[in-house]
């Protein structure tokens, strides 16, 4: 580690001496940005951008199933993604998947944050319960939302029956195998990708309204604004920042989320519960650069997503 | 990198406030509103720790919980070297934290403070490594690194780590350092202290929050990894915790009772961090992106 | 309780019987010594990378493969053996990049693609075994390419009918069914009782083999006589017209085609919650773990077909082979293959995993053991998965997929659309 250190701090002394002169200076100050920059830059080319250029690589050779690279296709592979039929209705599940539960998440966490930002007995511990899907591993969130789906023995359709939950939407005990059937498998995913996000997205949101000068609500009080008022007046409007960020990463989290899906059905029956991220996945199975030429098609939608919302939030203008 | 020292001024504020007046009805319905949230929250891990505890036969019964309980799925672990797993999950989650913080905190700096060339460039690189999906990469990942001998070994681990949580903790300090005032650092400068005297005295502690927020951050992410690891490494004894997990679930068996209790295992550490920390993250989210 | 004595029982004995290995070796081992000592052999590094059959540090392969290197390095200390296992459900994903990277292990135990052999990145068994033939024969035609094996069995095993003993008795079902029509009547009799009448995993997980099961109970399978593909004969489409009628009929787990074999399937069947279900020896297995069963309340018949008994039932192997490495290391692999596929290595594996073994000599001497005997019995009367080259690359990951949907959509197009990406391509 201790070389990584002095690289870090050692640079950083020489700009500031202000004996130093001429043109010697002006290159060092050209050169700056690298001290303070190089290693990051570094470590994202060495281990994401590299990976990146052969991945795309990839989507152009001829690699048969068992990984060896017969050479040169073009194309090739690009061509045969575009023809399969599934792709479309994938890439429409995709979005669906996305609006739904970056959509759901944003509706359900800002209430929540509300609750949270207000005093009550034990908020600490409610707070720390909401921490629970964050602290596990999204792939064991997943395997526990398996285990209690089970048709015979999960905790889900006992309880459902214990309450004759089931029983009313004409639900026998065989029939209330939620995972086996594309729409209720979909349903059940959407709920458990929402689960997983709520914590980050509700903690964004707090973060944000305890940043909110307490005086301004004074203010408005003051001024007799009723509470509903402030909230839509103040809250609200100086919430959209941390909003921007909340949405913007959960949009690229969620569209790359992986687990989920992958350990709840493998994406089936068939690829009928598929995402795009699962679907290259499942791919990669029968053909390796087609796979990667998903993976390819993948980024160009989630970069021309975020290139849209950063359009329409105007995030640009913004200082970071 | 001791968290302790620092002040804590927005909480300390809050506590204060607490329990001054008496409970209305309204706060009792907020609070049993809370309560029964929190609960659903809870009940898949309640439910992940009920069949970690259950006898094995008494699995995938219909029965709510099981008639007695049985901890040799927790006291077994232990005989079965998962505490190895356990310390190199340890090693990976602080080794990129550290590494991430050392690396992250003086790009994150220079970016708020410096309009230079190259700037918009560097955002827009660490935005795009957000967006792509490490299993997209793994074949690369494993190419290069089987090349550079770091396959099978913690430092491998470590590194990817670092790199795939480099942009958001990027981001979050960039955010947060961009909110505090230049002024109170030109102050110092006027005063004779050097750049990195400022950056000691005055950016880092008021950055703080921000700091340990986007440290907190990694530490899950590296702690939760799977899919890299489980194709970067080999040996039993170098493969973090998830990778363990993953072994649980057999090709022609499963083990569920010794999965969910090293689950259970496995998601303690990031708990009681949490309980430590809560009331920063909380402060860190706010990332300055508030100005 | 029960189970997990078992289970102990079970693996002290492996490890008396390793540790009897060794012993016998190290005697052997002062002899052979002094011979190769003789020689000032060169220092080697065998890589061996293996699939997982364990469910956790208590039963990894990994344990296995290690005691193995352990007690070889004993008898060549010139050689080093490095091993590495990883999971089943991991194996493609790490072999192929592995591959992509043209970083080949020296030694591989698990799948055998016809492609290694055309991509030249095989030895061929000759080369890689003192006796080419030690392998189980039955599988011989799918570990070669054009007549030459390449490929060693190293574990197999053979499907049969498990049924769950009490509850035939609750439905009061006297003898297992020998045809279709009696598994019917028999799975709806026990689906009365709230239990699944028969357990069909059409899952990914194994889909090929479920289906193939059934194929063959009326005559049919993936390809004829002469290695063309038949996924959509009448006769396949004859037995997928019955699975339609027994999933229809509400006997079998509501959606098979995301049922699958282990951790469905067997789960359920393990937890006394199946009638039925068509599976390997290495569910007896999980019936000890799961310890709801005993081993009185179950026990294996043959496959029911359309009018009969299924006479050839689904063998299954996977493989053990060598990647060309360079001509100074070949012979050491050579002595490494001969000692790690030998009778009490062999033995071990088998008894840990209850599976099969790969070695003629193996397979002898299980013949009359209490839980895989009668495997080993079915096993030369098995018939096994195509062989052909796209079988593994293309069509295997489409069935894996679609074919489960067939009991429940429309069979013939799934089958047809099968047909024409096995032939088409």
């Amino acid at each position: 580690m201790s070389n990584i250190e002095i690289s870090v701090t050692d640079p950083m002394v020489p700009p500031s001496p202000p004996v130093m002169s001429g043109p010697r200076r002006t290159i060092l100050r050209r050169l700056e940005p690298i001290y303070w920059l190089g290693p990051a830059f570094l470590l994202i080319a060495g281990v994401v951008i590299t990976p990146v250029f052969f991945m795309v690589w990839s989507s152009f050779r001829n690699i048969d199933s068992v990984g060896f690279d017969h050479g040169w296709a073009g194309f090739t592979s690009y061509h045969n993604l575009f023809a399969l039929p599934d792709l479309g209705p994938v890439m429409m599940r995709t979005i669906v998947w996305l609006v739904s539960v970056v959509g759901a998440t944003m509706l359900i966490s800002l209430p929540l944050a509300v609750l949270l930002n207000r005093q009550f007995p034990g908020r600490r511990a409610v707070r720390m319960a909401l921490v629970a899907p964050w602290a596990t591993s999204v792939f064991m969130t997943a395997i526990i939302f398996r285990w209690m789906l089970q048709p015979q023995s999960g905790l889900i359709n006992i309880v459902g029956h214990a309450l004759g939950l089931l029983h009313n939407i004409g639900l026998t005990s065989a029939q209330a195998d939620w995972l086996g059937r594309p729409g209720s498998a979909l349903v059940w995913m959407i709920i458990v990708a929402i689960f997983v996000s709520l914590p980050f997205t509700t903690y964004t949101l707090l973060a944000g309204m305890q940043a909110i000068p307490g005086d301004i609500y004074e203010a408005a009080k003051v001024d007799g604004a009723s509470a509903w008022r402030s909230f839509s007046a103040i809250t609200l409007p100086l919430l959209k920042p941390a909003a921007v960020v909340a949405l913007l990463i959960n949009l690229m989290n969620v569209f790359n989320s992986f687990p989920i899906i992958w350990e709840m059905t493998r994406g089936g029956p068939g690829d009928q519960t598929a995402t795009s991220t699962v679907f290259m996945y499942q791919l990669k199975a029968s053909s390796i650069p087609m796979a990667a030429a998903m993976s390819v098609l993948n980024f160009f939608v989630v970069a021309l997503i975020v290139i849209l919302f950063l359009r329409f939030s105007n995030w640009k203008e913004r200082a970071i | 990198m001791s968290v302790e020292v620092v002040p804590v001024t927005r909480t300390s504020g809050a506590k204060r406030v607490r329990h001054r007046r008496p409970l209305s009805a309204r706060d009792w319905i907020l609070s049993i509103v809370a309560y029964i949230i929190a609960a659903v929250f809870l009940v898949p891990y309640l439910e992940m720790i009920v069949t970690a505890i259950s006898p094995s036969n008494q699995l995938g019964t219909s029965q709510l919980f099981p008639s007695r309980i049985d901890f040799s799925n927790f006291t077994s672990l232990w005989s079965l070297g998962l505490g190895t797993n356990l310390g190199v999950s340890l090693e990976v989650a602080i080794g990129a934290t550290i590494l991430v913080t050392l690396v992250a905190l003086p790009a994150a700096y220079y970016t708020a403070r410096k309009k230079f060339r190259g700037r918009m460039f560097f955002l827009v690189l660490v935005l795009i490594t957000q967006m792509f999906q490490p299993t997209a990469l793994l074949v690369g990942i494993y190419g290069e690194f089987s090349h550079l001998g770091l396959t099978d070994s913690v430092f491998g681990l470590v590194i990817v780590n670092s790199a795939f949580n480099l942009a958001f903790a990027t981001w979050i300090m960039t955010a947060y350092i961009s909110s505090i005032p230049v002024e109170l650092e030109e102050a110092a400068f006027v005063d004779g202290t050097t750049r990195l005297g400022a950056l000691r005295r005055i950016t880092l502690p008021l950055a703080l929050p921000g700091i340990v927020t986007a440290m907190i951050f990694t530490f899950i992410a590296a702690w939760n990894e799977l899919v890299v690891a489980l194709v970067l490494t080999t040996t039993p004894s170098h493969q973090p915790l998830t990778v363990a997990l993953d072994g649980f679930i057999g090709g022609y068996q499963i083990d569920w009772g010794h999965l969910f209790a090293t689950s259970v295992i496995s998601t303690i550490p990031v708990i009681i961090l949490f309980a430590f920390i809560e009331g920063r993250v909380v402060g860190g989210l706010t990332a300055g992106s508030l100005k | 309780m029960k189970g997990k004595e078992e289970s102990m029982k079970k693996r002290i004995a492996t490890t008396v019987s390793l540790a009897m290995i060794t012993s016998v070796l190290g005697v052997s081992a002062s002899s052979f010594g002094a011979v190769t000592a003789k020689a000032s052999a060169p220092k080697v590094t065998i890589t061996v990378l293996g699939a997982d059959y364990g469910s956790g540090p208590s039963n990894t392969t990994s344990t296995y493969w290690q005691h193995i290197a352990q007690g070889f390095m004993k008898l060549y200390p010139n050689v080093t053996v490095k091993t590495s296992t990883i999971n089943w459900n991991d194996y493609n994903t790490k072999v192929t990049a592995q591959i992509q990277n043209k970083n080949y292990p020296d030694v591989l135990q698990g799948e055998f693609f016809p492609q290694y052999v055309s991509d030249g990145l095989l030895y061929p068994l000759s080369k890689v075994l003192s006796n080419p033939n030690a392998g189980s024969p039955v599988f011989k035609s799918s570990f070669s390419v054009k007549n030459v094996q390449y490929a060693m069995p190293f574990v197999t095993s053979a499907r049969t009918m498990f049924y769950n003993k009490k509850l035939f008795a609750q439905a009061k079902i006297s003898a297992p069914p020998t045809t279709w029509a009696q598994l019917l009547t028999d799975a709806k009799a026990i689906a009365k009782l709230g239990k699944i009448g028969y357990s069909l995993p059409l899952g990914p997980e194994e889909a090929q083999a479920e289906s193939y099961l059934w194929m063959l109970g009326s005559g049919g399978g993936w390809q004829n006589a002469k290695g063309q593909y038949t996924i959509n004969s009448k006769a396949n489409l004859k037995a997928f017209a019955f699975l339609k009628q027994l999933v229809a009929s509400g006997a079998t787990n509501p959606n098979p085609a995301t049922w699958n074999r282990t951790a469905d399937s067997a789960k359920a069947f393990a937890n006394g919650q199946v009638g039925m279900e068509f599976n390997g020896p290495f569910l007896t297995a999980t019936i000890a773990s799961a310890g709801v069963l005993k081993p009185s309340d179950y026990a294996t018949a043959a496959i029911p077909g359309a009018n009969g008994p299924v006479i050839k039932t689904l063998g299954v192997a996977d493989a053990i082979q060598v990647f060309k490495s360079s001509a100074a290391k070949l012979p050491w692999i050579k002595k490494f293959m001969d000692y790690a596929t030998n009778n009490a290595n062999q033995l071990a594996f088998a008894h840990e995993y209850a599976l099969l073994p790969g070695t003629v000599s193996a397979l002898n001497s299980l013949k009359n053991d209490p839980i895989l005997g009668s495997f080993v019995k079915a096993l030369p009367h098995t018939v096994l998965f195509p062989s052909s080259a796209n079988w593994t690359s293309t069509v295997l990951p489409a069935i894996k997929i679609q074919i489960g949907t067939a009991v429940t959509g429309n069979a013939s197009s799934v089958l047809n659309q099968l047909q024409t990406l096995a032939t088409g391509g």
